[in-house]
């Protein structure tokens, strides 16, 4: 499997250089230039100039692609064009939080996923079953700015129980105890928020894979041999229907990324979607094409991941 | 001292605390007959997470809403635009207005103690500000021919050419004072300081959590006497302003500016706020939505048709349905705010379809068979696309297909300012604190070229340009007013660009704090809270 592994890591690199070379000519290309928008309403030909030469925007751009590639060869992708910092401490600062924000969505709606197919696939076509799939239905059709807002307006600003905004609070809170059961309190919305359409899509997966798998020989056969349902479902059907939830989580990293850039802006949550965000607006170059880089080396990484735990899930998974 | 030295204007050192604070418009504020207390937190929404905190490298309304409160200026700027002392105590303006002196407080220290001197300020000027501040830059490096500082405490300004307004450009959002003994040797503009601020000002960095809270506390050896109040100043990073407003009514936040109109009726029924509207701040002041029609491009070129496009065009309606009410309907392009420099008395042009068709059929402009006499383009931002659509209704009728090109903000400023393709742009030009900051710049003809927020429209009238010359060479301010006037009176007659509304933004904070300068880049430098 190691071999597995690092021959995929080096398929990636020329996947990575793609990347790389595309991301340059979207945004170089794109209309709007950051030393304008730098200057605001300010600004002269002087400043632009002066400010150009500082950047290295006044070389021809293939010149610009071939000292930002070398410059990336040896670990220096630049410095944000607003901040002023090496663009990789900007994104650093900012990926705890979009990690504790995907990481609880993920493990929330994987839990929560199977644990609700589980219940409907063993009450198909009752009230429950019914009940989760349309559910599952209107979750997985809900736009996350849309439901955000209304769980806010709901929770937050009718009910009182959660904070509004933000990932911590700005007053009144001791370290130590206090602080985490603060951070939870902030972190519910914003997870439910970004979690539902993955909790759609595992609850569908897992129901309609335990349904198939109730009708194979090997549950009948456990069955047969005196297994309780839950014996049944617990080592028998659910391990088979794992693999089709892998590839679910898997294949639906970039799409959680997406949604954590649209939840992290509508609860002001201090991670890299608002600074994707940000860095668009201001065309700052080096932290867009430095954040698209992350991107993607986090969803290979994601599908990576994803074809080593098919082995750890199906012993009859050999990756070669 | 050359050409000396009447002193023109002066002001005496006063102690800064008899500054008055106005009241806010929107509600009374209790705080003019109580005794400010000290102590409290104030929690303040911002926009942007600030990204660096050093304003003298910047002219983002993010960075400065936020830094500024670190920082001092030279002079403070009141509600009324009044210049009052902030760093320098007092200052003269030689009688050929080529020469400021400035004196400065003395015993002034930087946060880490080391005391600060004319030398920060000429370091600050000659190595930051004109280097890195763009309109600093560019409205002073070709004027301003050096900086002298005959001892500690004195600095003297030397303008090649009589120059008028610079006291209005010295405040803490135009040009914030940074200490030399911190960025000297280094490139301001990525020194680890930007970081970890050492200012002058009445709050001290105690934590930036970088995208979500920036943690100030008060500077117990201000140099304001008693000030500040406070012991804490947070900003919290909340992008959207519904949000925002959700945040102050449930306590989390106390400070929102930027309140959208939909919330503000909502607001205004709360008696635990207080609300205050103005057109400055630091994000830039006193800003006036604008048309800016292409005149290089028929049939705009014509002025009666200008004329007949302000006759059909319903302000009030913009500044009630777009705007909620939150401006006025603009008169001439500089801002009644700058009272000093506006001119009430020029052309006005009521709403008046019939008129409109006068001038439109007097021009040539037949209509076809469909009714339509010519069509023209309006590019513009996505945040005006409101205003075009209720342009596009007003139109109509007068045979004028308006197309609607709505693009992300950068893209409509291209289309409008560089590639100069469009019949119809629009801009928030933002006038400063004086008209030669931010008028000068949309009017005169040495500033058509590929810049952003510059004379889109390509106007040239030499008698304006000579004007703009006068107005900014004049010491005496009603020598300036003069020449502003009469520039008023010409564009408003020759319409390049269309004055839609003066916006104001309103701001909204908890009764429980008083004296908070919103106007201003020092926002709670005398915030005082209830017990």
């Amino acid at each position: 499997m190691t071999r597995y592994v690092i021959r995929r890591l080096l398929e990636a690199v020329p996947l990575l250089f793609a990347v790389v070379l595309l991301t340059f000519v979207l945004v170089h290309t794109a209309p709007g230039d950051p030393v304008r928008i730098l200057a605001g309403d300010g600004g002269d030909a002087a400043y632009y100039a002066a400010m150009r030469a500082k950047f290295g925007l006044d070389r021809p751009l293939a010149e610009q692609l071939v000292i930002y590639l070398g410059s990336a060869l040896h670990g220096d992708f630049g410095y944000s064009y607003v901040q002023r910092r090496p663009v990789f401490d900007v994104i650093a600062d900012r990926i705890p939080a979009t990690a504790l924000l995907m990481v609880s969505a993920l493990l929330l709606s994987m839990v929560l996923g199977i644990w609700l197919g589980a219940s409907a696939a063993r009450r198909v076509d009752r009230l429950a079953d019914r009940v989760i799939t349309v559910g599952t239905l209107i979750g997985g059709a809900t736009p996350a700015f849309w439901l955000g807002q209304v769980l806010v307006l709901l929770f937050a600003v009718g009910l009182g129980w959660l904070p509004v905004q933000g990932m911590t609070s700005a007053r009144g809170v001791a370290p130590g105890v206090d602080a985490a059961v603060d951070l939870l309190r902030h972190l519910v919305l914003p997870v439910a928020t970004l979690g539902l359409l993955q909790l759609a899509l595992i609850t569908r997966v897992t129901r309609s894979g335990l349904i198939e798998a109730s009708r194979e020989d090997y549950v009948r056969t456990a069955y047969a041999k005196g297994l309780s349902p839950a014996t049944v479902l617990r080592r028998h059907a659910l391990p088979n229907v794992l693999l089709p939830v892998v590839t679910i989580v898997g294949s639906h990293f970039g799409t959680l990324l997406t949604g954590a850039v649209l939840t992290e802006i509508i609860f002001a949550w201090p991670g890299l979607g608002r600074l994707l965000f940000d860095a668009t607006i201001s065309r700052d170059y080096p932290l867009l094409m430095a954040m698209f880089l992350v991107a993607s080396v986090s969803v290979i990484l994601a599908n990576l991941v994803t074809d080593v735990a098919y082995t750890a899930l199906d012993p009859r998974v050999r990756l070669t | 001292m050359d050409g000396r030295a009447a002193v023109v204007g002066m002001i005496l050192a006063v102690v800064f605390a008899a500054c008055t604070a106005p009241s806010p418009v929107g509600r009374a504020s209790a705080s003019a007959s109580a005794t400010p207390r000290r102590g409290g937190t104030l929690v303040v929404a911002a926009s942007a997470d600030p990204g660096q905190l050093n304003p003298a490298i910047t002219t983002a309304g993010g960075t400065h809403f936020v830094a500024d409160n670190l920082y001092n200026g030279l002079v403070f700027l009141d509600k009324e635009l009044n210049l009052k002392p902030d760093l320098a105590d007092s200052w003269t303006v030689s009688t050929d207005g080529k020469t400021y002196t400035f004196k400065l407080h003395p015993g002034v220290k930087w946060h880490d103690g080391v005391a600060f001197t004319s030398a920060d300020v000429k370091f600050t000027f000659e190595q930051v500000l004109l280097k890195y501040h763009s309109r600093t830059k560019s409205g002073l490096e070709a004027v301003l021919a050096r900086i002298d500082t005959p001892d500690d405490n004195s600095v003297v300004f030397r303008f090649k050419t009589p120059y008028g307004p610079l006291l209005e450009r010295l405040d803490v959002v135009e040009a914030p004072i940074v200490a030399k003994h911190i960025y000297e040797g280094q490139d301001p503009t990525k020194a680890g300081a930007n970081l970890k601020p050492v200012g002058t000002g009445p709050f001290k960095l105690a934590q930036y959590v970088k995208g979500d809270t920036i943690r100030m506390v008060r500077n117990p050896d201000y140099f304001k006497k008693g000030l500040p109040y406070l012991d804490e100043l947070v900003f919290k990073v909340i992008p959207q302003s519904s949000t925002q407003v959700l945040a102050l009514e449930r306590g989390e936040v106390d400070y929102v500016s930027g309140i959208p109109g939909p919330d503000l009726a909502r607001l205004q029924q709360n008696t635990g706020l207080t609300i205050a509207k103005s057109g400055a701040g630091s994000g830039g002041s006193f800003c006036i939505t604008t048309l800016i029609y292409n005149l290089s491009r028929p049939p705009l070129d014509k002025v009666e048709v200008r004329q007949a496009l302000a006759y059909a065009i319903d302000r009030q309606q913009i500044l009630d349905k777009v705007y909620f009410g939150q401006g006025r309907v603009a008169v001439s392009p500089i801002n009644s705010s700058i009272a000093w420099a506006f001119n009430p008395n020029v052309t006005k042009y009521h709403l008046d379809p019939a008129k409109a068709n006068q001038l439109l059929d007097a021009a040539g402009l037949k209509r076809d068979a469909n009714g339509t006499r010519f069509k023209l383009e309006f590019v513009h931002a996505t945040s005006f696309a409101k205003i075009g659509d209720l342009v596009k209704q007003e139109l109509a009728p007068l045979g004028i297909d308006l197309q609607l090109t709505a693009l992300e903000v950068n893209a409509a400023n291209d289309r409008t300012f560089i590639g100069k393709n469009f019949d119809i742009g629009s801009a928030s030009y933002c006038n400063g604190p004086d008209p030669e900051i931010g008028v000068r710049r949309v009017f005169v003809s040495s500033n058509i070229g590929q810049i952003l927020f510059s004379n889109g429209a390509g106007y040239r009238n030499a008698r304006v340009d000579q004007l703009f010359d006068q107005a900014a060479a004049a010491a005496d301010k009603s020598e300036r007013a003069k020449a502003y006037f009469e520039i008023q009176d010409i564009v408003t007659k020759d319409i390049p660009v269309w004055s839609l509304v003066e916006t104001e933004g309103y701001r909204v904070w908890s009764a429980k704090y008083h004296d908070a300068y919103y106007w201003s880049g020092n926002l709670a430098e005398a915030v005082w809270r209830d017990q």
